[in-house]
């Protein structure tokens, strides 16, 4: 390698490590910025409360500080309080807070009266915005607050430091390609962990630590050649990979993202607005059944249960009626092929929730169409479709094969064509009967299209929301409910967001699991 | 008042709340789920506030009901929200846990509260604090038609009672939502029952629940009221005459074709116990997001909206169930029967707790019901209502 082309080599190196060391340290950056603008900010409101409360005037700027009194409930309305104020530095007169005309300050230090009762002494920030903390503190004759002043701002971004650090390690990484031989590695490890002293003064150890990792492992790659070899593919797919990057960023934000948040909440408990880590506390609630009896629809495995049912029933039939209808449309002796095909695909065309609901309207006890179809025929009267297991569970899967057939059909449609026709004829030539033309030639040649129709089939089904929710609503006593419906409810009837996401991972893992062992199954069935 | 004088005074109460908090040019934005009449009027009132501060516009936005409470929970922390929304109050408790909402009793004093019914302001304050001003209120009542009934009945005895001669006719005598909490909730009460005790646990296998179930179980089994009805089937049942009454709200009147002879009328008494059936109030009001821009302006237009001339112009036009007290003395106002007995409800209603556990009752409650019509134990149901709330499905 020419001697220029070396340098740049490891200049570009020493730039990509410095990238990623960057990277972190900026965001320990402004988490330890954060951290020493709050404590500073509620520490000025802090001092000038305490201050408050010992009768001297506050230190420090404020807004508003002073002494607030005990409410005095209305008689009338109990819940409307009244208080008093006496402001620090002022007349020493009380004057009432509230009221239609009340100035605005004169609210912030009556709700901090509130939440002084409710929870004792604190400082916190106002969630306007503004900067401005509120503190209050116990005083004698009530709480003595103060409002701080909008603060100046936090520290600016350390450009100085860092470009000082950059240069020092650019010049080191540089100095290390024109010295050669061991140097070099040296020289690019420790021009890109440079980054790690302003790091651990902000951070501590343990990201300086990773900064430092990342320097030795672009280090020992670019010893190797791996820097060369990635750079050098990059640049070869610059075209590829241009074309690419849209729909991979917006997978990483719209899929990636909201699946890592998802996978996380599963470890927290969700109450009242604020998140607990607990671990594996949600998993091993809804594993070990939540303490409910196998048959309480409750428990996680009756659930299971109920989905794995629920979803062999409706693939099973969604493959039988869609490959035997595919068959009938092939007949040389129908006529209007066209029409009954489209009309067919229909139920496929039609939005499924509609579909559900109009299913659900059938199925209504006093005067649904099928009961009034079953009472015409003396079939029964005034079935209650939703009362029973049996019949709630009966009513979802006729509604979902309804929705589910068209699909298995298509997919017959096309590997039925994809069949040469002499196959038959000289299956017909050597004597074969309809069944064996069926079971020999039909049925191999379909094997390879249905299977991964059946697996994604299947997980539509596993996953079917819709059906579920809108016909029997789970109904009896939410033992129709499938694992989709469940998490759901976790969600949004119950709030409790941790449970439902780890609802979300179990279901995620269990159908990727389908996924694998399917596509394992039907690849080695297509292979001989 | 002649609509012009009622303008006038509206203005007048808007110019002197204003004249009292300096003004800051932010405008204040109210989201609302109204349409029709109850919209037109709306507007009317944001029409004449603006005319009146030109300084402190008020933009009304309608948002889809399907769509507003997940709108709110997610753009007022974001402060992408409004400074005010209209709202029933059944999700105070949580918007209060969340601090969505801003309490409001800082800015009302006697005179403002003293202008509403007590029953209706009450259901807004939770936790020692209020949360909102009312602005009406809604609750069940009897509707019956006129060509079927000629005296309601004033006893669950009187109602029983009427079912025979319904039978013969082919008609059910009362349809009522018999399988959901909301529908079952007169019953409830009626009987003494109750979902959470005073100290705000929970209390919902009693006694008296099991029997205002063992009640709704007999109204189906008698033939008075038919098995398994929602809302929507409540409505078609009364708009065909298969059914003579109806259990329903201020809503239901939209519902009732053109022809149908009607009246409504209020709950009967429980001839078990003496008490009169009392259904779940809502008390729909405007409430402050704790974001709100302008917390000054905001309360003022909140005091506007909800004052006497305000009142007065949503019920004359609008027909709402107002809150004020001063509204009905209007000689319109009282004129107008459906109001004057949905009013009178108003003195026999429970408001619909607004404490974030109630979400979790109403589907057990209603399965536990579903159970009871068939032919369950209530005991054994209502018991399985307490423990799926407190230990989760």
């Amino acid at each position: 390698m020419k001697t220029p082309a070396r340098h740049r080599a490891q200049l570009r190196d020493w730039g990509a490590a410095t990238l990623v060391a960057l990277l972190i340290a900026s965001a320990v950056f402004f988490v330890h910025r954060n951290r020493e603008f709050r404590a500073r900010e509620e520490g000025r409101a802090r001092a000038a409360a305490l201050a408050v409360a010992r009768g001297e005037p506050p230190v420090g700027r404020v807004d508003l500080a002073g002494v607030v009194s005990p409410p005095r409930a209305s008689a009338a309305y109990p819940f409307l309080r009244h208080r008093s104020f006496v402001e620090a530095g002022g007349d020493g007169a009380a004057r009432e807070l509230g009221g239609p005309c009340a100035p605005a300050a004169d609210k912030l230090v009556y709700d901090a009266a509130g939440r002084f009762e409710a929870e004792g002494a604190f400082a916190g920030f106002l969630p306007d915005g503004s900067g401005r903390v509120v503190a209050a503190t116990p005083t004698e004759g009530g709480v003595a607050v103060a409002v701080s002043t909008p603060p100046g701002g936090p520290d600016a971004f350390p450009w100085l430091t860092l470009i000082g650090v950059l240069g020092l390690g650019a010049a080191l990484a540089g100095a290390g390609s024109v010295m050669g031989g061991a140097a070099r590695p040296l020289g690019l490890a420790l021009g890109a962990s440079g980054l790690a002293v302003p790091t651990f003064l902000w951070g501590g150890a343990l990201p300086a630590t990773l900064i430092g990792l990342v320097a030795l492992g672009v280090a020992w790659s670019a010893g190797r050649g791996g820097t060369d070899r990635f750079f050098g593919a990059l640049a070869a797919h610059r075209t590829a990979l241009s074309f690419v990057a849209p729909a991979a960023v917006s997978m990483a934000v719209l899929v990636a993202t909201p699946f890592v948040v998802g996978l996380v909440l599963g470890f927290y408990d969700h109450d009242a607005n604020s998140w607990k880590f607990v671990g594996l506390d949600n998993f091993a609630h809804i594993l070990s059944g939540g303490g409910k009896a196998f048959d309480d629809p409750g428990n996680f495995w009756f659930v299971l249960g109920v989905t794995v049912l629920w979803t062999v029933c409706n693939v099973a039939l969604h493959v039988t009626l869609g490959v035997a209808l595919a068959l009938l449309l092939r007949q040389k002796w129908l006529r209007g092929k066209g029409v009954f095909r489209m009309l067919l695909i229909l139920p496929w065309a039609i939005p499924n929730y509609i579909t559900a609901l109009i299913w659900k309207g059938m199925f209504q006890s006093e005067y649904g169409a099928i009961n009034s179809l079953l009472d015409l025929a003396g079939l029964g009267h005034g079935v209650s479709w939703f009362s029973s297991w049996s019949t709630a569970f009966t009513a979802n899967v006729v509604t979902n094969t309804w929705l589910g057939f068209p699909f298995m059909m298509v997919v017959a449609l096309g590997a039925l064509e994809s069949i040469p026709r002499d196959l038959y004829e000289a299956a017909e030539v050597d004597g074969a009967s309809a069944w064996q033309r069926f079971h020999h030639i039909t049925l191999p040649h379909l094997r390879p299209a249905l299977g991964p129709a059946v697996v994604m089939g299947s997980i539509w089904t596993f996953n079917m929301f819709n059906v579920i929710f809108l016909v029997s609503r789970g109904e009896p006593g939410g033992s129709t409910d499938i694992l989709v419906t469940n998490a759901y409810r976790w969600a949004f009837e119950r709030d409790e967001y941790g449970m439902a996401a780890a609802y979300a991972t179990i279901i995620f893992l269990i159908l990727l699991l389908w996924t694998v062992f399917g596509t394992k199954v039907t690849r080695k069935e297509a292979a001989p | 008042m002649t609509r012009a004088g009622l303008l006038l005074a509206a203005t007048a109460v808007a110019a002197s709340a204003a004249a009292c908090s300096p003004e800051r040019d932010h405008g204040v934005v109210l989201w609302h789920t109204y349409n029709g009449a109850e919209r037109d009027t709306l507007e009317e009132l944001a029409a004449s506030w603006n005319q009146a501060h030109p300084d402190q516009e008020l933009t009304l936005v309608a948002v889809p009901y399907d769509a507003f409470a997940d709108k709110l929970t997610s753009a007022i922390p974001n402060g992408n929200g409004p400074d005010l929304f209209i709202y029933a109050h059944d999700r105070i408790g949580a918007w209060a846990a969340a601090s969505l909402v801003e309490p409001v009793e800082f800015w009302v004093d006697e005179p403002i509260a003293d202008r509403y019914d007590r029953n209706a302001l009450l259901p807004l304050a939770y936790q020692d604090s209020l949360w909102g001003l009312p602005l009406a209120t809604k609750s069940l009542a009897l509707f019956y038609r006129t060509d079927q009934v000629t005296t309601p009945p004033r006893t669950t005895d009187e109602l029983i009672a009427m079912a025979p001669d319904a039978r013969a006719h082919g008609r059910f005598a009362l349809a009522y939502a018999s399988t959901e909490l909301y529908g079952h909730a007169p019953w409830l009460y009626g009987y003494g029952g109750e979902i959470f005790a005073d100290d705000g646990s929970l209390h919902v296998a009693t006694a008296e629940a099991a029997a205002a179930a063992g009640f709704a179980r007999k109204l189906v089994a008698d033939g008075v009221s038919p098995a398994e009805t929602n809302g929507q089937q409540v409505a078609t049942l009364f708009g065909e005459g298969k059914a003579s009454m109806a259990l329903s709200g201020p809503w239901f009147i939209g519902d009732i074709p053109a022809g149908v002879p009607w009246a409504v009328t209020t709950l009967p008494t429980v001839s078990a116990t003496g008490r009169a059936a009392e259904p779940f109030l809502t008390a729909e009001a405007v409430l402050m997001s704790s974001r709100a821009r302008d917390k000054e302006a905001a309360f003022a237009v909140m005091s506007y909206l909800t004052d006497d001339p305000s009142a007065v112009l949503r019920a004359r036009q609008a027909r709402q169930v107002v809150a004020n007290k001063a509204a009905y003395d209007d000689p319109d106002v009282a004129a107008d029967q459906v109001l004057a007995t949905f009013r009178d409800q108003l003195d026999h209603t429970v408001p619909m707790p607004a404490t974030p556990t109630m979400r979790a009752v109403w589907r057990p409650y209603q399965i536990a019901l579903q159970e009871i019509l068939r032919g369950g134990d209530p005991g054994d149901a209502l018991r399985g209502v307490e423990d799926e709330v407190i230990h989760g499905p």
